[in-house]
C-alpha cells in the first residue's frame, strides 16, 4: 500500500465507520450491531436462524475465522471467507473487504488451486472491482472446472456484457437459464431483454425473479428496486415508486430502493421528502452514486455550497475505491462530464473506461466525454454504437441529441424521444432536454 | 534393538503420515462440508443491488427457498383402517422462521410441485405423476378494505378472528392461495382438483384462537380414497445440524449412544434439534395403494418429490416449459453424497440417469469424513452396497435409478410402536426408511450407521438427536401443528 493511499483510508475511515454502522442496522434489521471489523459480531447471530437464515453475514465470517484458526490449512473456509467478505461489501459499502476478500480467495488458491467455487468467487469479485477481463477469465475457469453449475455462468455472461460482447453474453444467460431457472437467471434474462429494447419481456422475467424470491427481504427488496427501475426507464413514476415502497415495506431501510424513490419524490415535486430519502441513502451507503445524487438535488436547490461539498466526497470516496482495487473510470468520466468539471480528465477518464469497457456505457460515457469537449463529429461514431442494441434509454438518447445538435444536425427528435420515454430521466439534464424537445 | 529401531521408524513414519492425514482431514472435511457450508450461505445471504458499480451488479448467490424441498416422505398409511393408501409428503422452504410475518410465506406460483411414481420397475418415474400448481388471490377482506400491510389480521379491534379458510371467519386471511391437483397417467391428465386453499401460516393465538381446527379445514376429502393438504406445518426434521457443520463436533466424544439410549425414541442424548422451532410448507397427499401401482400389480415402487420453474430465453417472450430445479427422492443424497460441482445438473436430470453419479455412490466422502474425524475405520471404498440399496430393486438391476422405493407387502408398522432406527432398531422396524420413508425415522443416525459401515452401525454412531421437538400425529396429514409467530422462542441451546 502506498503512502498516499494509506492517507486517503485514514482520512476517510472516521465518515466510513459511522456510515457502515449506520447501515448494518439498516440492512440487517433488528438486532444485532454492525461493524467495520468484521470479526467482532453480534451476540444475536447465535441461533441457527440468525446465523444462516437471518443472513447475519458477520456472524458467519467470525464463524470461519474461527474454523481457521482450529484448520489454517482448510481451503474451502477459505473460499467461504472471501465470498462473505464480498457479501459484506455489499451490505456495507466499505470497499476494504475486497481486499479481504481477495486475500482470502489467494489464501485459498494456494491450498487447492483448482476449486471452481474460488475461481467462481474470484470472478465474481472481479466483477465487483469493475475489472471484466479478469472477471471473464476466472468466470471461464469456473465454468471449465465446473460446466454444470448455473452460478459460473453468471459470472461469464455479467462479464461478457461489460466487455460489449453481447451475443455471447445472451447466449451464456440461455443456458444459465437451462441448466437452473431461478432469481439469478431469470434477473440476468430480464436485463439482457432491457438491454434489447423490450421492456415488456424484461418485466416479465423479473417478475418470475420475484416470485422466485419468495417473499424473502432482501431479495425480494432488490427484485422490487429492479422492477421500480424498469418503469422508471420508461416514465412510469407511479409504478416505479410503488415497486421501491414495496421494496422498502418488505426491507425497512433498503438503502437501494431509498435512493431511486428520492428520485421519484423530485419527479412529482416533493423536493423536501427527496432530499430527506436521499441524505438517508447517502449517509448509509456512501457510494459515489448516492452522494452524487445528493450533492445534484442540492445543485437544484441552489445550495450549491453544499452541493460541493457531497462533490468532493464522491472524490475522496471513489480514491477509496480505487485503493481497493475497484475501477472507476466510467463513473469519473461520467462524473466530470456531467458536472462540467475537468473536462481533460473526464476524456482521458473515458477512453480509459472504454479500452476496458467496451460496452454500450462505455461507448455512452466517450461520446458524452468528446461532446463535453467539444469533439463531437468524433464523438457521434460512439452514441450510434451506444445504441446499437436499440436499448430504450433517455440518457442516451439525450446525450445524442446533444451530440446532433452541437454538429448542427436534426436534433430534437432525440431529445423528443428521451422525454417521451422518461422525462425525469436526470437531475441534471431533464430541464434543458425538455427545452430542447419543445 | 530390533524392535526399538522398527519402533522408531515407525514412528518416523507415523509423524509424516499423521502431516499427510492431517492434510487430507483438512481437505476430505472441505470437500464433504464445503457443500453444505455453502448452501447455508447460500440461504442466508440475499443478493444486493450494484452499489459501487453503475453496472448490474447480478445477486452474488441466490436463493430459491420455495423450490428447495427438504424432505419428501411415502409410506403406508398407518392409521387403523387406511393401510391400503400411501402417503407422499414433500416439506419445501427450509428453516420458516414462525414469527416470520407480516410477509409469510407461500407456495410459489411458478413452481410446478410434483410426485413422480415408478410402478413397471424401470427406475423411471413416469409412470403416475401428481403435480401441485398454487395460485395466489388479490388480497382480499379486511386487509384489503383497510389497505392494511399484513397477510393475516383479527381478532382485536372489533375485527373477526380467522376461524375459517372461505366464507365467515375468513375475512382476516389477507393473502390466501388456491390449489389444484392434477394426476398424470402417461398421456392422460386429469384434474382430479381444483380451488383448494392451502392452510396459511400460523400468525398466533389472537389471529388464529384454533389453528389446529382451521388447518383441519385444509385436509380436503377428494372422495375414491384420496386426501390432500397443503399448507404450513412443523419441519418434522431432527438433527444437531450446528454439531455437524462445526466439523462433525458433536456434543459426545465418541459420539456414540448407549444401547438403552439408542432404543429410547423420546429423548435425546446428548444433541440439539438445531431446527427445532422452525415450520416448513408441506404438501401431502393420500391415495389407494392401487391408484399408483393398479395397472402393474407391482408390489415395489419407486418414487421421488420434484420442483421445476418455467424456462426463459433472452429471445423469447412467454417460457418454454418447466425446468426441474430440484428433486428428492431418499434423504441426505444431495447433501451427502452429491459433489458441489454437480449438484445443478444432478438436480436438473431425472432420477433414472443416476449412473453418471455412480462414483459418488461407490466412494462417500462422507465415509472418509467420519473415518478422519472419529479415527474410526469406515466403509470408504466400493461401496456397491450403497449403491444397491440406494439405486437399485434388486441387485440383479442394470439401470440405476435414485428413487424412495416402498414395498406395499410390508405391513405398516402402527404409530405407537415405531422406531426411528427403523430396520437398525433392537427390534426392526421394516416398515422405515429405507423401505420408504416415514416422518419420525431418524435418517441422520441411519444414514450415519449405514454410510458410515459396519463399526459404526456396531458401534451406535449417533448425532445426540433422536426425537423431534413437536409430536407428530397418527394419521393425515401426520405433520404436527406449526409453532405460532407468536409464542415461538428461539431460547433454547
Amino acid at each position: 500500500m502506498t503512502k498516499q493511499t494509506r492517507l486517503v483510508l485514514a482520512g476517510t475511515a472516521a465518515a466510513l465507520v459511522a456510515a457502515v454502522s449506520l447501515l448494518g442496522g439498516a440492512l440487517r434489521g433488528s438486532g444485532g450491531s454492525a461493524d467495520a471489523v468484521p470479526v467482532k459480531a453480534s451476540v444475536a447471530g447465535e441461533s441457527f436462524s440468525a446465523g444462516f437464515s437471518g443472513g447475519d453475514t458477520a456472524t458467519f465470517i467470525r464463524r470461519l475465522v474461527a474454523q481457521l484458526r482450529a484448520h489454517p490449512g482448510d481451503p474451502k473456509s477459505y473460499t467461504l471467507l472471501g465470498l462473505a467478505y464480498q457479501q459484506r461489501a455489499r451490505e456495507t459499502g466499505n470497499p476494504a473487504y475486497y481486499t479481504k476478500s481477495e486475500q482470502a480467495l489467494d489464501r485459498s488458491r494456494k491450498l487447492a488451486p483448482t476449486d471452481s467455487t474460488t475461481a467462481g468467487a474470484l470472478g465474481s469479485l472481479a466483477l465487483a472491482r469493475h475489472r471484466f477481463r479478469e472477471a471473464l477469465v476466472f468466470g471461464r475457469e469456473s465454468v471449465r472446472l465446473a460446466p454444470y453449475t448455473a452460478r459460473n455462468y453468471g459470472v461469464v455472461g455479467d462479464a461478457l456484457i461489460e466487455l460489449g460482447r453481447y451475443p455471447e453474453a445472451f447466449r451464456t444467460f440461455d443456458h444459465m437459464s437451462s441448466l437452473r431457472p431461478d432469481l439469478s437467471s431469470y434477473s440476468r434474462v430480464s436485463y439482457a431483454r432491457e438491454l434489447l429494447g423490450r421492456p415488456d419481456a424484461a418485466k416479465q422475467a423479473m417478475t418470475l425473479a420475484l416470485d422466485a424470491a419468495g417473499g424473502q427481504p432482501e431479495p425480494t427488496a432488490w427484485v422490487e428496486t429492479q422492477l421500480g427501475k424498469l418503469a422508471w426507464s420508461r416514465g412510469r413514476i407511479g409504478e416505479a415508486e410503488s415497486h421501491y415502497r414495496t421494496a422498502l415495506s418488505v426491507f425497512p431501510g433498503y438503502v437501494y430502493a431509498l435512493e431511486p424513490l428520492a428520485l421519484v419524490q423530485e419527479a412529482q415535486g416533493r423536493h423536501r421528502t427527496a432530499l430527506t430519502l436521499a441524505r438517508r441513502a447517502a449517509e448509509a451507503l456512501p457510494l459515489p452514486q448516492t452522494v452524487a445524487t445528493l450533492g445534484d438535488l442540492y445543485a437544484r436547490r441552489g445550495r450549491l455550497a453544499a452541493a460541493q461539498q457531497q462533490y468532493a466526497l464522491v472524490d475522496v470516496i471513489r480514491r477509496l475505491l480505487a485503493a481497493n482495487g475497484v475501477r472507476t473510470d466510467l463513473e469519473i468520466a461520467q462524473f466530470d462530464a456531467d458536472h462540467g468539471v475537468r473536462l481533460g480528465r473526464a476524456l482521458a477518464a473515458a477512453r480509459k473506461a472504454r479500452r476496458a469497457r467496451p460496452s454500450i456505457d462505455g461507448d455512452d460515457v466517450l461520446a458524452w466525454a468528446l461532446e463535453r469537449n467539444g469533439r463531437c463529429a468524433k464523438a457521434l461514431p460512439y452514441s450510434r454504437r451506444a445504441l446499437r442494441l436499440d436499448t430504450h434509454d433517455a440518457l442516451k438518447y439525450f446525450h445524442r441529441g446533444m451530440i446532433e445538435r452541437c454538429l448542427g444536425h436534426e436534433s430534437r427528435s432525440w431529445f423528443v424521444k428521451a422525454v417521451q420515454l422518461n422525462p425525469h430521466f436526470s437531475l441534471l439534464w431533464s430541464p434543458l432536454a425538455r427545452r430542447y424537445a419543445s | 534393538m530390533r524392535t526399538t529401531r522398527n519402533e522408531r521408524g515407525q514412528g518416523g513414519e507415523t509423524a509424516v503420515t499423521r502431516a499427510v492425514e492431517k492434510r487430507k482431514i483438512v481437505i476430505a472435511l472441505g470437500l464433504a462440508l464445503g457443500a453444505l457450508f455453502l448452501a447455508l450461505f447460500a440461504r442466508g445471504t440475499g443478493p444486493q443491488a450494484a452499489q459501487a458499480a453503475s453496472h448490474r451488479e447480478a445477486p452474488l448467490i441466490s436463493l430459491d427457498p420455495t423450490a428447495d424441498i427438504t424432505d419428501f416422505f411415502m409410506f403406508r398409511d398407518y392409521a387403523p383402517g387406511e393401510q391400503d393408501k400411501v402417503v407422499l409428503i414433500m416439506d419445501v422452504i427450509p428453516g420458516e422462521e414462525p414469527s416470520s410475518g407480516p410477509n409469510y410465506w407461500n407456495f410459489d406460483p411458478n413452481v410446478l410441485y410434483r410426485f413422480s411414481v415408478d410402478n413397471n420397475g424401470d427406475g423411471k418415474a413416469d409412470d403416475v405423476e401428481l403435480e401441485f400448481r398454487f395460485k395466489t388471490e388479490p388480497i382480499r377482506g379486511i386487509a384489503r378494505q383497510f389497505t392494511l400491510p399484513f397477510s393475516y389480521v383479527g381478532g382485536a379491534g372489533g375485527l373477526p378472528p380467522v376461524t375459517a379458510l372461505d366464507g365467515p371467519g375468513s375475512e382476516g386471511l389477507g393473502l390466501r392461495q388456491r390449489y389444484s391437483v392434477t394426476l398424470v397417467h402417461g398421456r392422460h391428465r386429469t384434474q382430479v382438483a381444483n380451488g383448494l386453499i392451502a392452510v396459511p401460516s400460523n400468525a398466533g393465538p389472537r389471529t388464529m384462537p384454533d389453528y389446529a381446527s382451521l388447518a383441519a379445514q385444509g385436509t380436503y376429502d377428494l372422495g375414491n380414497g384420496i386426501k390432500v393438504f397443503a399448507g404450513q406445518r412443523e419441519d418434522p426434521f431432527y438433527i444437531d445440524l450446528g454439531g455437524v457443520f462445526d466439523t462433525l463436533n458433536l456434543r459426545r466424544v465418541p459420539p456414540i449412544e448407549t444401547p438403552a439410549e439408542d432404543a429410547n425414541d423420546t429423548v435425546s442424548p446428548f444433541g440439539t434439534d438445531m431446527l427445532s422451532g422452525f415450520n416448513v410448507h408441506s404438501i401431502a397427499i393420500e391415495l389407494p395403494a392401487s391408484m399408483l401401482n393398479g395397472d402393474t400389480g407391482a408390489t415395489t415402487i419407486g418414487a421421488y418429490a420434484s420442483t421445476s420453474r418455467p424456462h426463459v430465453e433472452v429471445d423469447g417472450d412467454g417460457h418454454g416449459g418447466f425446468r426441474q430445479v430440484q428433486r428428492l427422492a431418499n434423504p441426505l443424497v444431495n447433501e451427502a453424497i452429491i459433489g458441489t460441482v454437480d449438484k445443478d445438473r444432478w438436480n436438473a436430470l431425472e432420477p433414472e440417469q443416476e449412473s453418471r453419479f455412480e462414483d459418488y455412490y461407490l466412494n462417500p466422502r462422507l465415509a472418509l469424513a467420519l473415518e478422519l474425524v472419529f479415527g474410526v475405520p469406515a466403509a470408504k471404498t466400493n461401496r456397491t452396497d450403497l449403491r444397491d440399496l440406494l439405486l437399485k430393486y434388486q441387485p440383479s438391476d442394470r439401470r440405476l435409478s435414485e428413487l424412495l422405493r416402498l414395498n406395499l407387502l410390508v405391513p405398516p408398522t402402527p404409530f405407537a410402536d415405531q422406531k426411528r432406527m427403523t430396520v437398525l432398531a433392537d427390534t426392526p422396524d421394516p416398515a422405515g426408511w429405507p423401505n420408504g420413508r416415514r416422518p419420525k425415522d431418524d435418517v441422520t443416525d441411519i444414514a450415519i450407521r449405514v454410510v458410515g459401515g459396519p463399526n459404526y452401525v456396531a458401534a451406535r454412531a449417533s448425532d445426540g438427536v433422536n426425537t423431534d421437538d413437536a409430536a407428530l400425529s397418527g394419521s393425515f396429514p401426520f405433520l404436527a401443528t406449526p409453532f405460532d409467530g407468536r409464542n415461538r422462542h428461539h431460547d433454547n441451546p
